[in-house]
């Protein structure tokens, strides 16, 4: 009787086993797999669930696959691709800015697939346009997925313009130094920033970097083609950067962060603020009047838009890599981008997507970026992640007084050749 | 009869000799003994601190981005030379850091000491007062940061609504956490509200063991009240405060969590700490390299006062 009992623990034990493997290995407990993508949590709650529904959608298309989403706060999800990829820990798909800087520092690292295979069976070439694929063949293979196509400029009150007799957008940079005097005269904070997240004020100084350099001193200067110590326009942008911010932006920016100090814009104390596309939906989420919102990209004079790609990587050592690309491809598709750039208020990575039935801001983002003759990107994407640390110690430097104009690109560039 | 002869004494070196080696053999079993129970703690304190440590020394010597697969260069004393002569935030970290220990050394031990002293009298309400003193001490540092962030706001913080109260506009315009001479004061404030009340509860702890019969004997000799404090019951606090002053010293060397919180090291880096730095450098800029560097320096830093401290109070005991 024992003896017969022998069989039917050994295949009691090997159902056991087979149900316990059968459930590691990023399969979830429903069998199905999971899918982890690492993104960041949307400034705007309407856009959250908009991405979420996009999932939901692909879901019940595809009901084997799981798709786990961790959302953090910018500088959060940094931290924590630079903590987990290469690890164990590493998601299926990573969302990241595209520069070289922010992004290429995980390609070069190898922390992203080589998706060739995948642009052939998708057909994904054809689907995005000449700039966002160059974000993705800039390494020399094809890394990541194009998601967004970000452009920046600056939002103003119209109210307020109009309380302090600015009668007409700014055209120049002149013009816009000439209205943020007048708001200052009114009583009126002319813009505002967050200090403590180095980029937001960031923002600023590049802007004005492209004004006084020029597109290609600009681009000489991220490149290390030109040195800072040496282009007399470095000094005049940090000479002009220090003015703004001893003179327009809002008291005390320096202690606070991006969402506080986006409050002021909000509550109508904040005439001005240099934010991008996905701020369109912070504007009506936030409770403003969106007809007295108005945008215009920063006058630089040299007609490039200031701006950034985001995309998608799938992870090297990904177990998943197939249903991660079958996601993705659901992502980019006409479908998913339309419901998408319905929240975003923004431009669709995929070329046959146009924004259709937006409100009166989200057209404006049209013009702009059909008038824009080239992109000049974030420095922080531009710059590599140590130097970035450095430039904006420089900028806050000379933000808080510490620092003479005139010394800051020689302290910048010392930095550099020190690399 | 009978004769007894007593064996003849050994010479008082060779009695020394031989305890000595008593001892030894029996500290030599007992640790023998011993062995089986510590292995589990010894072998989790292997892996877990010493390994790491180890680890982060031998880093400091190579250039490495941080990422699993990526190549680790030797360097030697390339990431010294660089942090001590080229980093622009070092030395500024550093000194951050001395200050950091000095500050907590006096300020919050001084007052957990007053806090205990006069809590440990009878007192309405010194139960609800010791817990609302020793409450910051369990609260997330990050929390606390958070908290005195918003306290500390220039647009709607503290400072404004004195000034509204006391009608004294010049409250509202000190930027606590903007101004790169005040910023790391403004945190430092919250560190004591943080840490005074755990350090309050190991002098309570303490001076319940001071003998009220010595402070009696103290009193009828005609000692004031100074004089006993000074000659009884801080004697008797001796074990306490040495526990105090490492713990504070380990607490102010590591500070990182409410640096975080509220200035990110921030204005320009005026409020860097080490390991902040050497946390910024390894997982910000991905200079592992830098980042274990100033890390064993952080190390170093913290063995030189606290190992020659502990020694020396040991001795202290051992005389006394």
């Amino acid at each position: 009787m024992r003896a017969g009992l022998r069989p039917a623990a050994f295949v009691a034990g090997a159902v056991m086993i087979a149900g316990l493997t059968g459930c590691s290995g990023g399969g979830s407990d429903s069998g199905k797999t999971e899918v982890t993508w690492f993104k960041l949590t949307e400034t705007a709650s309407t856009a959250n669930d908009t991405i979420n529904g996009v999932i939901e959608n692909f879901e019940e298309a595809n009901p084997d696959i799981d798709i786990v989403v961790e959302e953090r706060s910018t500088d959060a999800h940094k931290d924590a691709l630079r903590t987990t990829l290469g690890t164990n820990g590493a998601p299926d798909i990573f969302f990241s800015w595209a520069g070289p800087g922010l992004g290429g520092e995980f390609i070069e690292a190898g922390a992203s697939l080589n998706l060739e295979e995948y642009y052939d069976e998708y057909g994904w070439a054809e689907r995005f346009s000449e700039t966002t694929m160059a974000t993705v063949t800039q390494y020399g293979g094809y890394d990541g997925v194009p998601y967004t196509q970000r452009g920046e400029a600056l939002f103003y009150n119209k109210d307020l313009f109009a309380q302090a007799g600015v009668d007409a957008v700014p055209t120049t940079y002149d013009e816009l130094v000439a209205a943020a005097e007048k708001l200052k005269a009114a009583g009126i904070t002319p813009i505002q920033f967050g200090g403590t997240v180095n980029w937001h004020v960031m923002r600023l100084l590049d802007s004005i970097l492209e004004a006084k350099c020029g597109a290609d001193g600009y681009q000489a200067l991220v490149t290390k083609e030109a040195s800072w110590a040496e282009e007399p326009c470095v000094t005049e942008t940090f000479t002009e950067f220090g003015k703004w911010t001893s003179d327009y932006l809002n008291p005390g920016f320096i202690s606070i962060n991006n969402d506080e100090s986006s409050a002021l814009f909000f509550s109508g104390e904040a005439a001005m603020a240099l934010e991008g596309d996905w701020f369109n939906q912070s504007v009506r989420d936030n409770g403003m009047d969106e007809s007295t919102v108005g945008i215009f990209p920063f006058p630089t004079g040299t007609n490039r838009l200031y701006g950034f790609n985001e995309n998608n990587y799938i992870t090297s050592n990904s177990d998943h890599a197939d249903e991660a690309a079958k996601f993705l491809d659901y992502l980019t598709s006409e479908e998913a981008q339309q419901e998408l750039i319905a929240a975003f208020g923004s431009q669709s990575v995929n070329i046959n997507v146009k924004p259709e039935g937006g409100s009166e801001l989200d057209a404006a983002w049209g013009p702009i970026f059909e008038n824009a003759e080239g992109v000049y990107m974030n420095n922080d994407q531009n710059l590599s992640l140590a130097e970035t640390t450095e430039y904006w110690r420089v900028q806050n430097l000379v933000a808080t007084g510490e620092l003479d104009p005139a010394n800051a690109g020689a302290e910048f560039q010392k930095f550099i050749d020190q690399q | 009869m009978s004769t007894t002869i007593a064996p003849p004494a050994p010479p008082a070196g060779r009695k020394r000799s031989v305890a000595r080696k008593r001892v030894a053999k029996a500290s030599h079993v007992g640790f023998v003994a011993a062995l089986p129970f510590l292995a589990p703690a010894l072998a989790a304190y292997l892996v877990f601190v010493i390994g790491p440590m180890v680890e982060s020394v031998r880093l400091s010597f190579f250039e490495w981005s941080g990422f699993q697969g990526a190549p680790q260069e030797f360097v030697g004393l390339k990431n010294y030379v660089r942090i001590f002569t080229q980093d622009p935030v070092f030395w500024t970290a550093l000194g951050n850091t001395v200050i950091w220990v000095i500050l907590s050394l006096v300020i919050p031990v001084a007052l957990g000491l007053v806090l205990a002293l006069a809590l440990n009298r009878p007192l309405f309400g010194r139960n609800a007062f010791r817990s609302l003193f020793y409450i910051p001490g369990v609260l997330a540092p990050i929390a606390i940061a958070n908290m005195w962030r918003w306290m500390y706001n220039p647009n709607f913080g503290v400072g404004v609504t004195l000034a509204e109260m006391f009608n004294a506009p010049w409250l509202a315009e000190i930027q606590w956490l903007g101004d790169r001479n005040l910023a790391l004061y403004s945190i430092f404030a919250a560190f004591v509200w943080q840490i005074a009340g755990t350090n309050m509860v190991l002098f309570l702890a303490g001076l319940q063991s001071v003998a009220t019969e010595h402070v009696e004997a103290a009193k009828l000799d005609g000692a004031n009240a100074w004089q006993v404090f000074r000659n009884v019951t801080l004697p008797a606090l001796r074990p306490v405060t040495v526990v105090v002053v490492v713990l504070t010293i380990i607490n102010s060397i590591k500070v990182f969590d409410l640096i975080v919180g509220m200035t990110g090291g921030g204005p320009a880096q005026s409020t860097q700490v080490l390991a902040l730095w050497s946390f910024t450098q390894s997982f910000g800029n991905h200079e592992y390299g830098m980042g274990n560097a100033i890390a064993t320096v952080l190390l170093v830093i913290t063995l030189i006062i606290v190992v020659p401290y502990m020694v020396w109070t040991a001795r202290q005991e051992k005389h006394s």
